[in-house]
């Protein structure tokens, strides 16, 4: 038997760009908003210190049974996770926002491509987002880090350590500033101050990081939406026009042979990076033979993301690692490459950090170390402290870095999955060497500024991000499958979620 | 009455598998519980001496208590960039009290007392020669360690008490703490003298 459901917004994911397309809807309109979600309601916050101890003692995962079964993909997967809240339950809360520059690569530096919109544009939307998710910051230098207003919250206060390293980077000629992060500095919205419990991700047990339940719980309260979670929706069905989708099919996991359709006068496709172009293109029909909204034949193209150096720097301070480990120094300093010159265009962020610095076993010498040898030794070593370093660097995407559909894997109701591939583009693949070279020499430079010794460094793999939304950009008004204000709220509710860590 | 082995061995006949496995866990447990001192005496062999004997004590409680409440093929946390699901792996409490057997059959070869009867030193000296060729260039996770030693030693250093002791600063690491605090040099650790 067929099951119905109708609504005048169907919003498919309920990650952290379904809460703010739902929690502006609910708003600004009277409008039915149904969430369908794929997997299961995510561990209520009473739970979470519960589950954090188990985390740091044992490495368990603490949400649970947070994924579904058979999802084994090829590819780089950002993360198994599919819950209630999707991939924000677990994130580190850090909401960088995007440069006015970023918008302008073709123009500004003869590479990439510019958007249609601007960040100007963006300025009052990202407001909104930080102010819903409660974002505390510390306005940078103006020039560096336009904003239109002021962060919602002061910034998360630099710990002794960070106040050091601040010092320090200002010696190397950098000015560095408090992280922006949707973690509350004081209390907010009925969320608890942060009290620096340190496992921001994967799980923060006070509910001061912002996660998406919280907007859920408080739009359920006031019976604003409806959430149907256990619930995969399978494949949007267009009318006969063939422009405009009549509903979605779907499958309820605890009674997969009752499948269920949502109606809806509009769909919000919200399942991320990954699961919405899945969902598209997984969605071929007649009149839509390669996915629904895909007559561009972009959707999962352009596959993109970032990439890192990463070092760490030994200075002549004395550190107390363990203060606030996963708060870190930002600066844009690096974001604005000369006219004229190569395009190298990096972040940089410092954080404290142990590396290096923690109890061993053996000494120099490979001799086993017992009792109060280990104790000794580990104090001996951090006489000086240790700074880790790391710059995310531009990477431009070829077509072809994309997500198809696999035809070898299905999973469990018989739908192919995804499968992931990066390629850079061509101008990309010649950047990469004269970037990280440039990014090491800095490394280098602020090691001598600090007196210190650049101990070791390395280059991270390729990380897809949700910053597949940028490559989409120029082709989204034939892409996209909602319209007026739904086109407007997913564009700028995917633009801060792409940059967030 | 039937030696733990043996009543091991008598499992390994009639049981299925994995509630052998349950069962050996947790007959392991009880016995690290109920005979608790060749952990207390390994621990003040290899642990700092300034936590003192109460702290020594308290350091090997805790770790029996993570081995207690130790649960295999619990899902980890996922990793970052791949769709790979990873569990925790087979109990390592029988692996760890075959060995703390081992520590006390050695204990009473070499020198024929009990290894809590030992010095300190007697008892490092017995350890050095069970960790004889294993390699330790770092500590590895609880877990993961070989050896029951090593283990105590991955528990104990990898907390925020430890942490503590080598900075002699109130720094608690991933505990909830004031962030007004944060801003300043974390406060001395102030050692009480044990009576």
């Amino acid at each position: 038997m067929r099951r119905a459901i109708e609504s005048d917004v169907c919003i498919i994911g309920s990650g952290i760009s379904a809460a703010m397309v739902a929690d502006r809807l609910a708003r600004t309109t009277s409008a039915r908003i149904v969430v369908v979600e794929a997997g299961d309601e995510t561990i209520p916050l009473p739970e979470r210190a519960a589950m954090r101890e188990r985390f740091l003692r044992y490495g368990e995962n603490p949400w649970g049974r947070d994924h579904l079964e058979g999802y084994e993909i090829e590819g780089p997967l950002q993360s198994r996770s599919m819950q209630v809240g999707g991939l924000a339950m677990h994130w580190g809360g850090v909401t960088p926002r995007f440069s006015p520059e970023d918008f302008k690569h073709r123009s500004m530096f003869g590479v990439g491509t510019d958007w249609p919109i601007s960040y100007e544009d963006l300025d009052a939307y990202y407001q909104e987002a930080e102010e819903l998710m409660g974002v505390s910051g510390e306005q940078g230098p103006r020039e560096l880090d336009p904003r239109g207003k002021p962060f919602p919250m002061p910034a998360l206060p630099l710990t002794y350590n960070l106040e050091l390293l601040k010092g320090w980077a200002s010696k190397a000629g950098i000015a560095m500033w408090s992280q922006p992060s949707a973690k509350n500095s004081i209390a907010y919205r009925g969320r608890a101050q942060c009290c620096r419990n340190d496992t921001c991700s994967p799980i923060c047990p006070v509910g001061a990081k912002y996660s998406p339940d919280f907007t859920w719980n408080q739009l359920r309260g006031a019976n604003r939406i409806r959430l149907v979670p256990r619930t995969l929706v399978r494949t949007l069905v267009l009318d006969p026009s063939g422009k405009t989708i009549s509903h979605a099919v779907a499958l309820d996991r605890d009674h997969p042979e009752q499948p269920i359709e949502f109606h809806a006068k509009r769909f919000v496709v919200a399942g991320g990076y990954t699961w919405s172009s899945h969902l598209l293109l997984l969605s071929a029909q007649s009149g839509a033979p390669d996915g629904v909204a895909n007559s561009s034949g972009l959707v999962g193209k352009y596959l993109t993301g970032h990439r890192a150096v990463q070092g760490f720097v030994e200075l002549p301070m004395r550190l107390y690692p363990g203060m606030n480990e996963q708060h870190s120094l930002v600066t844009k300093q690096f974001m604005r490459p000369a006219a004229g010159s190569t395009f190298i265009r990096h972040d940089l962020r410092v954080w404290e950090s142990s590396a290096g610095r923690t109890a061993r076993l053996t000494d120099d010498g490979g001799s086993l170390m017992l009792g109060d040898a280990i104790l000794e030794d580990w104090r001996a070593r951090t006489k000086s402290g240790t700074a880790r370093v790391r710059a995310y660097y531009d990477v431009i995407p070829d077509r072809g870095s994309e997500l198809t559909l696999d035809a070898t894997r299905k999973n469990a109701w018989g739908d192919p999955l995804p499968k992931l591939a990066f390629r850079d583009a061509p101008e990309s693949v010649a950047l990469r060497g004269p970037t990280e070279d440039s990014i090491r020499a800095l490394f280098a430079s602020m090691a001598k500024a600090g007196d210190g010794t650049l101990l070791r460094r390395r280059s991270t793999t390729f990380r897809i991000t949700r910053r597949v939304v940028a490559a989409w950009g120029p082709t989204r008004p034939r892409a996209s499958s909602t319209r007026g204000d739904g086109r407007t709220i997913m564009r700028i509710c995917s633009s801060w979620a792409r940059r967030r860590a | 009455m039937l030696s733990r082995r043996s009543f091991l061995a008598s499992l390994a006949a009639t049981i299925p598998l994995a509630v052998l496995v349950r069962r050996a866990h947790a007959a392991s447990s009880e016995h690290l519980e109920s005979d608790p001192e060749t952990l207390d005496a390994l621990a003040a062999a290899v642990l700092p001496s300034e936590l003192g004997a109460a702290g020594t004590i308290r350091v090997a409680r805790d770790f029996r208590d993570w081995g207690a409440k130790y649960r295999e093929n619990a899902e980890l946390v996922h990793g970052y960039g791949t769709s790979r699901l990873r569990s925790t792996g087979p109990t390592p409490l029988t692996r760890w009290t075959r060995q703390l057997d081992e520590l006390e059959a050695g204990a009473v070869k070499a020198h024929q007392r009990r290894f809590r009867d030992l010095t300190v030193a007697q008892r490092a000296e017995l350890v050095r020669a069970a960790l004889e060729g294993e390699r330790l260039d770092r500590l590895p996770s609880v877990a993961a360690a070989n050896h029951v030693a090593v283990a105590l030693l991955a528990h104990f250093y990898d907390s925020s008490e430890a942490n503590d002791l080598c900075y002699g600063a109130r720094i608690g690491r991933q505990t909830c703490r004031p962030l007004s605090a944060s801003s300043r040099k974390p406060l001395p650790v102030i050692k009480v003298r044990e009576r």
